[in-house]
C-alpha cells in the first residue's frame, strides 16, 4: 500500500505539532533561554560562570569519569551474558528465562534498583558480609556513599541495555564464517578473538553510545548511592529549575551537559573511525 | 574442543551466570526483606509477615500516587501509540521527503538526556503557564514514550508482506478498510509490545517528572525517590515490592502475546 503525498502530509500534521509544541519548542526555549539574563538581554553570563571557577568544571569532571567507568563496567558484565545468550544458549525456554532475568530490572524504576544494592551495600549488608566471611575484608567496609557505590548502581540499571544492544548484533552475525574459521583448525578462543569480536564491535559502539548517554544524565541513582556527598551534574540542573527558581543558569548547565557530551561521543566515533582506517591499512 | 577451550567456555558460563545473578540479586533482596518482622530493614528477613503491605495499602497517598502513575501511562502510551502508528505509516508507506529527518525527530527524545527534557518542558509550561499540571506530566511523558512504540511498529511494517494490503485492495477495500482489516492486525504484536514498554517506561519514570510533580500530584517513583532520601524502612521495601510485581506482570504479558525473546531482540 502506498500513501500519496497529501494523504501523508494530513497523517503526519498532529503528531509533528504535537512534537514541535512539547519537544522541539521547549528545547529551543532552554537554548535561548541559556543565552539570556533573567530580564531577556542577551549574554554569555550564564555560560561565563559555569567555567569561572572550578566548581563546574569539577562536578563535570566526577559526572564524565564515573559515565566512563560505568559505561566500561557494563560492557564487562554485559558482553558475557549477551553472548552466552546468543551463542551457547540451546533451547529457546532457556534462552527465554535469560532474557527474562535481564528485562525484569529494566521495567523496575531506577529507584528501587538503586533502593536494593542500598540494602546489600550497607555496612551490615550482604556484600560486606560475604567479603568478611571469605575472608577478603577483615571487618565491614564503607562502600554506601562513595563514588564506588554510584558506579555499582549505575553499571547495574545500564547492563541490560548494552545486553539487549550488543546481543541484537549478534544474532545477525553469520554463523558459516564461525564454522570455517573452526574448520580451517582455529581454535573457539582465536575465532572469537578474530572473527565474532570484531563483527560484534558495532553493537558494542551502539550499546556504550545509549549507556554513557543514559549515565551523563542519571539523578536518581547517584543521589540515592552517594546519599548527596558526591554531586553529579543532574543535580545542579534539577536545584537550579526545582529551588533557587534561576532558570536561565539551569539552562546553560543543561545545554553546556548536552554539548560537552555530544563533542565526547564525536570524539569517540572518530577515534573509532581512525582505528579502523588504519586497521585496514595496516592489512592491506 | 582443546582444553584451553573448554576453560574458556567454561569460563564464559561462569561470567554470564555471575551477570545474571548480579541482575536478579536486588529485586530479590527487595521483596525478601519486605516480609521481615524488625521495625528496620534486615536481610536475610526474620519471620514473615504481611504488615508493611498492609500499612501502605492502608496510607491514601500511596494508593493516589499509584494511580496518578497509572493514569499518565495509560493516557500517555494511548497517545503515543496513535502518534507512533501514524508515523510509522508516513515513513514505511510514503514517498513523503524528509521521511529520514521525521524518523530522527520522533527518535530523537530517546537520545537526548531526560533530565534536559524535563528542565526544557518545565520552563516552557512556566512560560505558558501549565507548568507543575497533570497536562505538562502526562505531554512529557507522551514525548518520550512514542520512540518505543514507533521503533516496535516501523519494524512491524517494513517485515510482513506488502501484497496482503494491495490483496485487500484488489477485493476491493479502501485504504481505511484495509489499514484496520489487514495491516493492524498484522503489526498488532510489535503494536502491543511497544505500547507496553512505553506504558512501563513511563511508569518508572522519575527524571522527567520531579520537574512537574507537586506535594498534591505525584507519580509513585518520585514519592519513593523522595520517601527513600528521608527515611529508609521494610514499608518502602513493600511498595518497592510491590511495583517489582507489576514488572514480573508486564514481562510474562509479553512473553505471552510476543515471546520475551522476539521482544528483546526488537529492543536495541
Amino acid at each position: 500500500m502506498r500513501i500519496r503525498n497529501f494523504w501523508a502530509a494530513i497523517l503526519i500534521a498532529l503528531p509533528l505539532a504535537f512534537m514541535a509544541a512539547f519537544f522541539l519548542v521547549p528545547f529551543l526555549v532552554t537554548v535561548t533561554a541559556s543565552l539570556q539574563t533573567a530580564d531577556g538581554a542577551w549574554t554569555l553570563a550564564n555560560y561565563k560562570k559555569i567555567v569561572a571557577d572550578s566548581y563546574y568544571p569539577g562536578i563535570f569532571y566526577t559526572t564524565f569519569k564515573l559515565s566512563l567507568i560505568s559505561t566500561i563496567v557494563s560492557f564487562l558484565i554485559g558482553y558475557p551474558i549477551a553472548y552466552y545468550i546468543v551463542n551457547m544458549v540451546e533451547s529457546r525456554s532457556a534462552r527465554r528465562v535469560c532474557y527474562v532475568l535481564v528485562i525484569m530490572p529494566l521495567f523496575t524504576s531506577n529507584i528501587v534498583r538503586s533502593f536494593g544494592w542500598l540494602i546489600l551495600l550497607g555496612r551490615q549488608g550482604l556484600v560486606n558480609q560475604a567479603m568478611v566471611a571469605m575472608g577478603i575484608i577483615d571487618r565491614p567496609v564503607p562502600i554506601l556513599f562513595t563514588e564506588t557505590a554510584i558506579v555499582i548502581g549505575l553499571a547495574y540499571i545500564l547492563v541490560p541495555f548494552m545486553v539487549l544492544t550488543i546481543s541484537s548484533v549478534l544474532q545477525t552475525i553469520d554463523r558459516s564464517l564461525v564454522e570455517a574459521s573452526l574448520d580451517l583448525g582455529s581454535s573457539r578462543l582465536a575465532t572469537f578473538l578474530h572473527i565474532t569480536l570484531p563483527l560484534s564491535l558495532p553493537g558494542v559502539i551502539a550499546g556504550s553510545l545509549i549507556v554513557f548517554t543514559l549515565a551523563v544524565s542519571a539523578y536518581v541513582v547517584p543521589a540515592i548511592m552517594s546519599g548527596g556527598r558526591v554531586v553529579v551534574m543532574a543535580m545542579p540542573i534539577f536545584d537550579n529549575y526545582a529551588t533557587l527558581f534561576d532558570f536561565n543558569f539551569g539552562a546553560a548547565l543543561a545545554v553546556g551537559l548536552l554539548i560537552v557530551t555530544l563533542i565526547l561521543i564525536a570524539l569517540y566515533l572518530l577515534f573509532i573511525e581512525r582505528r579502523g582506517r588504519s586497521q585496514i591499512a595496516r592489512q592491506s | 574442543m582443546s582444553i584451553v577451550d573448554r576453560i574458556a567456555r567454561l569460563f564464559v558460563i561462569l561470567l554470564a551466570w555471575a551477570g545474571l545473578v548480579f541482575l536478579a540479586l536486588p529485586l530479590v533482596i527487595i521483596v525478601a526483606t519486605s516480609f521481615t518482622e524488625t521495625e528496620f530493614l534486615k536481610f536475610p528477613p526474620v519471620g514473615f509477615t504481611w504488615r508493611w503491605y498492609g500499612r501502605f495499602l492502608e496510607d491514601q497517598s500511596y494508593l493516589s500516587a499509584i494511580w496518578t502513575s497509572v493514569s499518565i501511562a495509560g493516557l500517555a502510551t494511548a497517545i503515543a501509540v496513535v502518534i507512533g502508528v501514524l508515523v510509522a505509516l508516513v515513513i514505511a508507506r510514503s514517498e513523503l521527503k524528509g521521511r529520514q529527518l521525521l524518523n530522527t525527530i520522533f527518535i530523537a527524545p530517546l537520545i537526548l538526556p531526560t533530565i534536559v527534557i524535563g528542565a526544557a518542558l518545565l520552563q516552557y509550561a512556566n512560560a505558558l503557564g501549565f507548568a507543575r499540571s497533570f497536562f505538562a506530566l502526562v505531554v512529557g511523558h507522551t514525548v518520550i514514550v512514542v520512540p518505543y512504540v514507533l521503533r516496535t511498529v516501523l519494524a512491524s511494517l517494513e517485515r510482513f508482506d506488502q501484497s496482503l494490503e494491495e490483496a485487500s485492495f484488489d477485493l476491493g477495500g479502501n485504504a481505511v478498510s484495509t489499514f484496520f482489516l489487514v495491516t493492524l492486525p498484522i503489526i498488532k504484536p510489535g503494536l502491543v509490545a511497544g505500547a507496553l514498554f512505553a506504558f512501563i517506561i513511563s511508569w518508572i519514570n522519575v527524571e522527567l517528572s520531579i520537574f512537574n510533580a507537586t506535594a498534591q500530584l505525584m507519580p509513585i517513583p518520585v514519592k519513593l525517590f523522595n520517601y527513600v532520601q528521608y527515611a529508609v524502612d521494610p514499608m518502602l521495601a513493600a511498595v518497592s515490592a510491590a511495583t517489582i510485581y507489576v514488572a514480573v506482570l508486564a514481562v510474562i504479558v509479553l512473553d505471552i502475546l510476543v515471546g520475551i525473546d522476539r521482544v528483546a531482540a526488537s529492543q536495541k
